[in-house]
């Protein structure tokens, strides 16, 4: 009994000293407040420019075989040759190097690293959703494709109202894992400057030479996240499922 | 029924793989205002590519195709305007199974013909009905029997007000005993006077619905003929081996 309450204490004076203390608590939130921008702005421009890329990629396969040769044949040829080195290069290197070429290379002068780890996740991410989205519309059968265009319907329109809704139910589960990975890989913003949640956590270690506390900290806050996300999106797709059934 | 070729094709031909395949090899045909023609014919015989080339979703390697006066084939030409007036059915129905009934056979007219939602949904109503489906309106297709997902097929298409309604072996994925309410609307709607190009398998609804038989193998028209002409006397050898094998 004697053993819990020192435990106990222990624990309480761990606590004050890691959180409490000089208000470091701050260092937490101000690293969950950069953590979720981080992921949110980067998962928007993530799903714009992965549907474009999906949307270019998967439109040249089904089509350029059948496009008259011309001017506009040659320039959605390089449009995709484009679209391919842009998947090979950001899928065949990892995200933090990408992330400090970024910062320390092609925004060397620019000191807004929060902007810079941004645009680095998001094209980052970009890539993954690309293929993602690409391989929803691929799965959808030839024959709705074809429904649509016998009714009159020219490709663009096709893909919006025929295409990308069955697609985008048929590739939720793969872009909210997508979404979950990107969370937890922003962890690693802290290489360049961005005091995100992890640092936050590093930080408070460094400082308290108490590293219990801090890390598991971090660690049951990027869990509670991940669960609930996890939870909101299977709303999401007992939502749409019902529509079909 | 008119004399004027409402279709017309000349010398149509596809070849895949730079002409190692010919699924259509010199296909010249017509097809008049109000006639029912169906196409016969082995399997690989090119009737599919034949009956799809003529809305382009087949892009033909040569030879033109003219509708209604106007060569569809013209580079420049914008098919999608002139697909509207041909409605298609396919063999595996291809309804939209995220949209309803009632949506799957409204969303054309009202974003292409620009009608309103009433108007749309009325005509739709109208023909639900003509077919016994008005009830399942707001059902989605994976509710439906692979006849009524027919049935709806071919509704979805006449909501556009075609010309003319291509068949494509609109039977052939369905169970034996939901074959009879498909021809059953396509025999109606041939009576009623529609121009209907139709590849099937059901030679008894050619010899009573057809006003022309037309028998392709390796993808040219061997034989044509009224459907006495073609099957009580068919003159080609190997139209007389098929009609053995299939009768």
């Amino acid at each position: 009994m004697e053993a819990l309450t020192a435990w106990l204490s222990d624990l309480k004076a761990d606590f004050i000293l890691n959180f409490v203390a000089e208000e470091r608590w701050k260092f937490i939130t101000t690293g969950l407040k950069n953590t979720l921008v981080i992921t949110f702005a980067s998962l928007i421009l993530g799903v714009l420019l992965g549907v474009i890329v999906a949307i270019v990629r998967s439109s040249y396969d089904k089509t350029h075989h059948e496009m008259r040769k011309g001017a506009k044949k040659s320039l959605f040829a390089v449009l995709n040759g484009i679209c391919k080195i842009y998947l090979t290069v950001i899928r065949g290197t990892p995200v933090v190097v990408q992330l400090m070429i970024m910062y320390y290379i092609i925004f060397a002068t620019s000191r807004n690293s929060l902007m810079v780890a941004i645009l680095a996740f998001g094209i980052n991410s970009g890539a993954y959703v690309a293929e993602i989205v690409r391989s929803g519309i691929m799965s959808i059968d030839e024959g709705q494709f074809e429904a649509g265009r016998s009714l009159g319907f020219d490709y663009k329109r096709t893909m919006l109202y025929v295409i990308i809704p069955q697609a985008f139910k048929n590739v939720l589960p793969a872009l909210a894992n997508e979404f979950i990975v990107l969370l937890k890989e922003t962890s690693v913003a802290g290489y360049v400057t961005i005091r995100d949640l992890t640092m936050g956590g590093n930080i408070i270690r460094a400082a308290t030479y108490s590293p219990f506390m801090p890390l598991i900290a971090v660690a049951v806050i990027y869990l509670v996240m991940v669960m609930f996300f996890t939870w909101l999106v299977g709303m999401l797709e007992r939502g749409l499922r019902k529509s079909e059934r | 029924m008119s004399d004027k070729y409402l279709i017309e094709t000349k010398d149509l031909c596809k070849y895949y793989n730079g002409g190692a395949i010919k699924a259509l090899d010199g296909v010249t045909a017509g097809i008049k205002k109000g006639e029912v023609v169906v196409i016969i014919g082995p399997s690989g015989s090119g009737k599919s590519t034949f009956l799809r080339s003529l809305n382009l979703l087949e892009m033909p390697t040569a030879g033109t195709i003219t509708l209604d006066d106007v060569e569809i084939t013209a580079p420049k030409v914008n098919i999608n305007l002139h697909r509207q007036k041909m409605g298609m059915v396919f063999q595996h129905f291809n309804l939209f199974p995220h949209m309803t009934i009632l949506k799957n056979m409204t969303i054309a007219p009202m974003k292409l013909l620009k009608k309103s939602k009433a108007e749309a949904e009325k005509t739709a109503m109208e023909l639900l009905k003509r077919v016994g489906l008005e009830d399942r309106a707001e059902a989605y297709p994976s509710q439906l029997s692979g006849g009524q997902k027919q049935r709806v097929a071919i509704v979805r298409a006449l909501c556009m007000n075609p010309d003319v309604m291509l068949f494509d072996e609109p039977t052939s994925a369905l169970d034996p005993e939901m074959v009879g309410e498909v021809l059953a609307v396509m025999k109606q709607l041939a009576e009623e006077g529609m121009t209907m190009v139709v590849v099937t398998h059901e030679m008894g609804f050619a010899k009573e619905v057809a006003d022309r038989v037309v028998f392709m193998d390796s993808g040219t028209i061997v034989e044509e003929g009224t459907p006495e002409e073609i099957f009580e006397n068919p003159k080609n050898e190997r139209t007389q081996s098929f009609l053995r094998k299939v009768l």
